[in-house]
């Protein structure tokens, strides 16, 4: 079903993966590849375990079992830390920006830019933040303000010009526009589909059938913590990917749709 | 570009947290005013360099208070630790140590205490007010254990330098063969806890180290999937309060030129006054050095003046209790505007 990329290696391999709190197993042995330039939408219902299965490769969750491979090289992501080391870039459902801080206090957390003797580079790091939010929302405003203050939409604007700031290989965006305006999602479409062009490797959570059907080559449908299968987007509509989500089958009597089959 | 000019001229105007630093200052001056006309002695040299010294052992506490509180923790061992620190140099002198590297082994028995917290908070997952506390009773109970109570005394002149000498002291021989201090200097601790509090402000705000604390007391869960050490940087913060609280001992000790392993009880509280009234949040996030400087002269000159209007010891107790209350009271209202 995937064989148009089977001769490179992907960009990234989970294979296998669980992980389990207590009893509830949020994610079932799921395993996907992702390709360079290529958008994978992971989609599912709430709680499906989706975000679960994106932090472990993001090196915010330790999976309890199953291996990642980035590049065919098997990674060992243990912290945040580990994954951005190898250009794994993460948009959080929950943002993760600090509230006392501003804009480009929040976009530099961890990677901060030093002066000669290792003094914080405030002026440089002021000008990179404002050329990069600028790009998303050209009148992005109060970058001295502490992020507490700022509005939803523009919070979501910090934490996606964080994750392209420092040139990821793979980008990771868990419901990147769930508070942003028609006209800040269309930037981030393009911006996707942008990145997708520079051969950046994209698993897109999304819950917008119309972002996923525009953005995504490929979807994986997530049930119960259980990878219900991955098509390319030809291949499916938008009825069939709503009964993977919600029965975790596809309709009775599917046939691939499209011509890649 | 108009846009910039429009922020800097903004910037004029006080934001938060120099809104509350400046009103601490405005207390911090009014408070003089006020002591200075209840006693006329309060108003001179020599009670000034009084005050700086008393002031410099809280002040020191409050700044690895400050960098604490902000890391959204808090360190209630401070107190017992600058006993202890203060044991161990104590201890070291009598041994033959000299006397500067004997107080280097206090201030890095300090550090070590701090450090210990530091590992108990992040690998035990203690939370910091009991790792904390316990390390009250531990460092208090090594001190006396060590010196079966009793305080060290006898430790040369030497061991007095820190607490007592002073920079630029003028004394001129009088006719009559007796001396007169003209001058009396800037006594070593005052410059001490300038100079401290300067790295600290510093390191806050313009090190890689501050932003992190500041980030970990904001969102410690932010700042992990930043890429930040949360628990590198929470250890260093308890480390440096506990050097610090180290310090503090040696100056405190110094000026009494004994070791006395049961003095301390209750600084921390002192110390965590200071930082809140200088406008720090116990919730993390927030706080500064020069704020903490100020509070801890707030509480200084309350001492002092309550002490020269001959208020007791506890009705003392009563108005400290009822500023800080006040301080965070008054920045609550100001958040929720
Ligand atoms: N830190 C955690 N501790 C305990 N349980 C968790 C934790 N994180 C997630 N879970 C559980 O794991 C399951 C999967 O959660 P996950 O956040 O991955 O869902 P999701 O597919 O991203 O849902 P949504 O669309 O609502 O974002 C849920 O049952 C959730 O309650
Ligand atoms: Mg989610």
């Amino acid at each position: 079903m995937l064989d148009a990329n089977a001769q490179e290696t992907p960009l990234v391999q989970m294979s296998e993966i669980y992980k389990h709190f207590g009893g509830v197993h949020a994610v079932e042995g799921v395993s996907v590849d992702l390709y360079p330039g290529e958008v994978v939408g992971v989609l599912g219902h709430n709680g499906a375990g989706k975000s679960c299965l994106m932090q472990i490769l993001s090196g915010a969750m330790i999976p309890n079992g199953g291996e990642i491979y980035v590049n065919g090289q098997e990674a060992d992501l243990k912290s945040p830390h580990d994954a951005k080391k190898f250009g794994i870039e993460t948009i959080y459902q929950t943002l993760a920006l600090a509230n006392h801080l501003d804009a480009a206090q929040n976009l530099f957390l961890g990677r901060e830019l030093k002066t000669r003797f290792g003094n914080l580079d405030e002026a440089r790091m002021h000008t990179e933040a404002q050329d990069a939010l600028r790009q998303l929302n050209p009148n992005f405003k109060n970058l001295k303000d502490p992020v507490a203050k700022l509005s939803g939409g523009q919070r979501q604007v910090i934490a996606i010009a964080r994750a392209i700031y420092f040139q990821a290989k793979v980008l990771i965006m868990d419901e990147p526009t769930a508070a942003l305006g028609p006209s800040e999602t269309s930037m981030v479409a393009d911006l996707t589909l942008r990145l997708k062009d520079e051969g950046i490797g994209i698993f897109l959570i999304s819950h917008d059938m119309h972002d996923v059907f525009d953005l995504c080559d490929r979807v994986m449908v997530m049930n119960k913590g259980r990878n219900v299968g991955t098509f390319h987007i030809e291949d499916v509509n938008k009825d069939d990917i709503l009964s993977l989500i919600i029965k975790g089958t596809l309709p009775d009597g599917w046939a691939p749709r499209g011509e890649s089959k | 570009m108009s846009n910039t000019n429009g922020n800097t001229k903004l910037r004029f105007l006080p934001t938060g947290s120099s809104l509350h630093k400046l009103s601490a200052l405005l207390t911090l001056l009014l408070l003089i005013l006020a002591f200075s006309f209840t006693s006329p002695a309060f108003l001179s040299v020599n009670n000034g360099l009084t005050v700086l010294l008393q002031t410099s052992v809280i002040g020191l506490l409050a700044i690895g208070m400050t960098l604490v509180i902000i890391t959204g923790g808090i360190d209630l061992s401070v107190g017992s630790v600058l006993a202890l620190s203060g044991v161990v140099a104590g201890l070291a002198i009598k041994a033959g140590v000299p006397v500067m590297p004997a107080m280097a082994f206090g201030i890095l028995a300090g550090a070590f205490c701090g450090f210990i917290n530091g590992l108990v908070i992040t690998k035990l997952r203690i939370t910091p007010f009991v790792a904390t506390l316990g390390m009250m009773m531990i460092a208090r109970g090594v001190a006396l254990q060590l010196t079966g109570a009793a305080p060290i005394s006898r430790l040369g002149e030497a061991f007095g330098q820190l607490g007592n000498g002073s920079f630029f002291r003028i004394v001129e021989m009088q006719a009559n063969g007796f001396p007169k201090v003209i001058f009396p200097g800037i006594p070593y601790p005052a410059v001490l806890l300038v100079v401290m509090a300067l790295i600290g402000g510093f390191l806050l705000q313009r090190r890689q180290i501050g932003r992190h604390i500041f980030s970990v007391g904001s969102n410690e869960e932010a700042a992990r999937l930043s890429g930040v050490k949360v628990d590198r940087t929470k250890i260093w913060a308890y480390t440096a309060s506990g050097a610090l609280a180290g310090l503090a001992g040696m100056v405190l000790m110094s000026r009494l030129v004994t070791v006395q392993p049961n003095e301390g009880v209750m600084y921390e509280l002192d110390a965590i006054a200071a930082s809140v009234i200088g406008g720090a949040s116990l919730m993390g996030g927030v706080g500064s050095i020069s704020g903490s400087m100020i509070g801890a002269f707030i509480i200084g000159v309350l001492r002092n003046g309550l002490n020269m209007a001959g208020t007791s010891a506890f009705i003392q107790q009563i108005i400290i209790g009822i500023v800080v209350i006040g301080a965070v009271y008054i920045d609550q209202i100001r958040n929720r505007n």
